[in-house]
């Protein structure tokens, strides 16, 4: 697996992503526009998402290159540390955005301005500049023509120099994480926790639409989905914490990649639900009614999705060191 | 506790069945069996999780009469985690029946299984409550029962973590 061309080819997604998604939503205040509002608070979730992969696949790029001549390891410090904030930064969005996206079925009504989209605005405003200042610090790492090769960091302007100072030092935070083994061991508990929650509301709605309790409405049904995001939230945050501590147990390790596949692609099939007219399709369906066949097939991929997810975790531990790294 | 483990700990491991689930490189050994588990408690606590928020009244619109169906799936994964549950004692019984907290979740499962049979017989059993009623009847069972899966799944992860012996001493 070659980590350099994963981390090169899915980093411009999120940096890119957070800015169109952030001119959308500008665009959508002054013009009064619905669609471009909804399609900003869609793109946001969705750069949060890939944000994490981008995240995960710079540790592997750098043992790739740090060994390299040339390569600077205090540079490769100083973009780890922006992209960190940066990540903070974009989870944030990505969450409030859901919230928004929420709200305005709730209500019905997306023209109405309330908190959570005013959130969304300060928050993809913050992360907009943060993704900048990971990519050209990412940038400083290996490219000769705007790098001089020099080993020593230097931020040069006010800003950067200001931003640094809430970066947090990687290696500092992956020993918080491994410090204490019943923080791990809370971190692990809350993940399981996490699960529990997840699939429970997620697999009690998947299951009524492919058939089972019929007798169930599927609207109030559907009232759980801020729960399963509440189980979501906390495993995404635990794992990413997982993560950075023990970041080359997880990096060489194919049931982690294909987990992190898996959750993808069920990103995609929450996409499919929602804006494909599968969920306006059931949506209305009550006691004893049954859900067209496209509704039943996103339910069901979810089902073996979110089994594939645990499947692929549980086997995290025996596939350690699996991915066996060319140099 | 200076006192060495009881001799049959030894006798179980050594036991070619125990040995294979233990040491095996075949994915259908012991992580297949934790995987297993893992799954037992999705459908287990996860059907539960959902009774217990619309008991506290979580989604009011869920009509309650026909989430009893969930039930059923809580008796699945409680066997799948039987069973499995049994097959990793087997694997590794020293590391589990000499730990404390080995006791503590098994007694927390109890618990939790018997608040899960009352909120089958108390609340969900009786047709002739309305759905008020089921409420105010479930309401603190169904607190009690999310207390006590957290309390469960906290107890078993912990086990990885709070072992004296990973095998009998030798």
């Amino acid at each position: 697996m070659n980590f350099v061309y994963l981390h090169l080819f899915l980093n411009h997604f999120p940096i890119i992503g957070t800015l169109v998604g952030l001119g959308l939503l500008l665009v959508s205040l002054f013009g009064k526009n619905d669609d471009l509002r909804r399609a900003s608070l869609i793109i946001f979730p969705a750069m949060a998402l890939v944000a994490i992969l981008v995240f995960f696949s710079g540790n592997g790029a750098e043992g790739a290159i740090k060994k390299l001549p040339g390569v600077s390891e205090a540079m490769i410090e100083r973009h780890q540390g922006a992209a960190m904030l940066a990540l903070l930064f974009m989870e944030i969005t990505g969450a409030f955005s859901l919230v928004a996206l929420w709200k305005s079925h709730e209500t019905s009504n997306t023209t109405r301005w309330n908190w959570s989209l005013s959130a969304v605005l300060l928050f993809s405003i913050v992360t907009s500049g943060l993704m900048a200042r990971v990519g050209t610090t990412g940038g400083d790492i290996r490219h000769p023509e705007i790098g001089t090769g020099q080993e020593e960091v230097t931020e040069t302007s006010m800003l950067s120099k200001m931003v640094q100072r809430f970066e947090p030092s990687p290696d500092k935070f992956a020993g918080l994480m491994t410090a204490s083994k019943w923080w791990w061991a809370f971190m692990m508990d809350m993940h399981f926790v996490g699960l529990a929650l997840l699939i429970g509301t997620v697999g009690i709605l998947d299951l009524r639409m492919l058939g089972f309790a019929k007798q169930i409405p599927i609207d109030p049904l559907h009232r759980l989905v801020p729960w399963a995001m509440a189980g979501f939230g906390v495993n995404l945050v635990t794992g990413i914490l997982a993560f950075t501590g023990m970041s080359n147990y997880y990096t060489y390790d194919w049931a982690f990649w294909l987990k992190m596949l898996a959750i993808m692609l069920l990103g995609l099939n929450v996409a499919a639900f929602y804006l494909t007219g599968a969920f306006d399709s059931v949506e209305g369906l009550g006691p004893g009614e049954d859900a067209p066949p496209f509704a039943k097939f996103i339910a069901a991929t979810s089902l073996v999705l979110w089994f594939a997810v645990i499947t692929l975790g549980r086997y995290i531990q025996s596939y350690s060191d699996t991915i066996s790294v060319h140099k | 506790m200076s006192l060495a483990p009881p001799l049959f700990l030894q006798t179980i491991e050594d036991t070619a069945f125990s040995t294979w689930l233990r040491e095996s490189e075949s994915p259908f050994a012991f992580y297949f069996i934790l995987l297993f588990h893992t799954f037992g408690l999705a459908l287990l606590v996860g059907a539960n999780v959902v009774v217990d928020l619309r008991l506290l009244g979580v989604a009011r619109g869920i009509p309650l009469a026909p989430l009893q169906r969930l039930f059923r799936i809580m008796w699945i994964g409680f066997s799948i985690n039987a069973v499995t549950g049994v097959l990793l004692v087997i694997a590794y019984p020293t590391k589990s029946l000499t730990n404390l907290d080995f006791y503590i979740k098994l007694a927390v499962i109890g618990l939790a299984i018997w608040v899960m049979q009352r909120l089958k017989t108390e609340v969900f059993a009786d047709a002739s409550l309305s759905e008020a009623d089921m409420m105010a009847r479930g309401a603190t069972l169904a607190k009690w029962s999310l207390f006590l899966w957290f309390g469960a799944i906290t107890a078993g992860r912990l086990l990885a973590y709070t072992y004296k012996y990973l095998t009998y001493p030798s």
